[in-house]
């Protein structure tokens, strides 16, 4: 643990709502993930507080333990980081601003750093012109102005953004080609997705068998990563994506739509849930997840996996089961540690995947007509192949590979 | 204003079934919590099972104050088809308030 970064975690609750234990143990996760030591954890059940969100007496007593940064659940507004930092003299992060800072550090592919940029920039702009106001408040017309200078720093800001997202929108362009083209080869897309540190990638290096980077720790995997599998004979292509989080701001989810276009356009969508969880957290952990796919607009029949069933014992799972009932109604129950479950899984994802259409198609004894067949022996199942006038070919495959350009004379049986 | 309601069967997926639409309107002079909570029982009387509705027409009140008031099981929208039949709703309620404003109009007119 670096000695440097140390840290106090302070929340705000409202009054009148019931308290939620659950919320300040992600906090500490999160400032864990991003390297900070805690100090101490500070609660407050207090209306806001517009000058320092929370009370006075609080942010006094979360200095006496001399923390690098204040770390609020709550999100802060400009004005209370400026009142905090000129008032304590003290280093103030909110929640957001800590998850781009774990970002940040685990962005290492080109797309990733600018989804985190953008996803910066996005936070930074509102904040920007509100700082230029307050600045602006008491000028002078004139010599004494705060100037063009200052003025343009928040137009630079929305051209940085703008030249991110069309750098972004090719990024996307690229990753729909590549997606068009493993649809051609035959494959079916399978994205994971679920609550951040569920098992997302244990679970993909489980099934494939492959070494992806996976920790006991939130948001280990930015970019997605796919890798291939066999699932009862179909060729199926298995990505692991971005965790989600509860109360995810919208632009968050904006900047890393290119990412999340994995999961929008895949075949089918296994929702990865830690089952090990408390049944209430579980149950938060889904319905947060839920939403995170509302709002990228998923279309594609979903899976729930319940991950980690080595840690639950047999009575105590069906239990569990019973009582996320109405969020995942036959959920898998897997350990991508033990590898119990992962057949029932592969099970599940070959019955849930869109049956192959057969086809009947007839080729020419010609160059393209020969490579074409050898192409399909490849990328179809190849049921039947009958040398007449011409090669009349018998496949069973997903339209796409059909009808890639050359195979016009195909017809479905 | 007007209430729409979505009386649906439903997986966490998607909409299994819709057994019933229905569009209630009526006038108020002023909107509080009192008004719609009885407005949203009003509408979904003789309907078995659990109410689903945005938080913000409850005013962002917690579950249990929600169920209290209403004297029925409710939630806020968890899952993908409790959202899709929301939004249901939302459709069937702009649309049947156009339809009424654009009569009464159309009424004052002749």
């Amino acid at each position: 643990m670096n000695e440097e970064k140390t840290a106090v975690l302070l929340m705000r609750e409202n009054p009148s709502k019931s308290p939620d234990p659950y919320k300040i143990q992600e906090l500490r996760g999160l400032a864990g993930a991003a390297g900070y030591q805690v100090l101490a954890e500070i609660m407050q059940r207090k209306d806001r507080d517009n000058r320092f969100q929370m009370g006075r007496g609080k942010i006094v007593e979360a200095l006496s333990y001399h923390p690098k940064k204040l770390i609020f659940y709550n999100a802060l507004s400009p004005n209370q980081v400026f009142n905090i930092r000129s008032e304590f003299s003290a280093q103030v992060l909110d929640r957001f601003n800590l998850i781009l800072e774990i970002f940040s550090t685990r962005a290492f592919t080109r797309e990733a750093k600018l989804q985190v940029e953008l996803a910066k920039l996005s936070y930074d702009a509102p904040q920007v012109k509100s700082a230029l106001a307050l600045k602006k408040r008491g000028e002078q017309p004139g010599f004494r102005g705060a100037g063009a200078y200052e003025q343009s720093m928040y137009h630079d800001i929305r051209g940085r953004m703008a030249k991110i997202r069309s750098e972004l929108t090719d990024v996307e362009s690229q990753g729909e080609d590549r997606r068009k083209r493993r649809r051609e080869q035959g494959f079916d897309l399978v994205a994971l997705a679920g609550y951040t540190n569920a098992g997302k990638s244990s679970l993909l290096n489980a099934l494939t068998g492959s070494v992806v980077e996976a920790k006991d720790q939130p948001f280990t995997t930015l970019s997605p990563t796919t890798r291939a599998l066999e699932v009862l004979g179909r060729k199926v292509l298995l990505t692991d994506t971005v965790g989600f989080i509860d109360d995810l701001p919208h632009f968050l989810i904006k900047a890393f739509r290119s990412t999340l276009s994995e999961i929008v356009e895949a075949d089918l969508v296994l929702l990865v849930a830690d089952m090990s969880d408390p049944p209430e957290l579980l149950r938060r952990k889904l319905a947060a997840s839920h939403k995170a796919l509302w709002d990228c607009e998923v279309s594609a029949p979903i899976v729930t996996v319940l991950n980690k069933a080595d840690r639950l014992e047999e009575g105590k799972a069906e239990e569990l089961v019973e009582q996320i009932i109405d969020l995942a109604p036959n959920p898998v129950l897997a350990s991508a540690l033990t590898g119990k479950g992962l057949g029932v899984l592969e099970e599940c994802i070959s019955q849930r995947l869109q049956p192959l259409q057969e086809y009947q198609l007839s080729l020419p004894y010609t160059a393209q007509g020969l490579s074409e067949l050898s192409r399909l022996y490849e990328t179809t199942e190849l049921l039947a192949v009958s040398y007449g006038e011409e090669m009349i070919v018998r496949l069973r495959a997903r339209e796409e590979t059909v009808a890639r350009a050359g195979l016009s004379g195909a017809h479905r049986l | 204003m007007v209430c729409a309601l979505v009386s649906a069967r439903i997986s966490p997926n998607f909409i299994e079934r819709i057994h019933s639409v229905r569009l209630i309107p009526r006038l108020t002079k002023e909107l509080n919590l009192c008004v719609v909570a009885d407005f949203i029982g009003e509408a979904c009387m003789c309907l078995p099972g659990i109410i689903v509705a945005e938080s913000g027409d409850f005013y962002n009140l917690e579950i249990w104050k929600v169920k209290s008031i209403l004297g029925r099981d409710f939630k806020y929208p968890e899952t993908i088809a409790e959202r899709t039949a929301i939004e249901m709703a939302h459709h069937v309620s702009v649309a049947g308030r156009k339809l009424i404003i654009d009569a009464r109009e159309d009424n004052t007119d002749e």
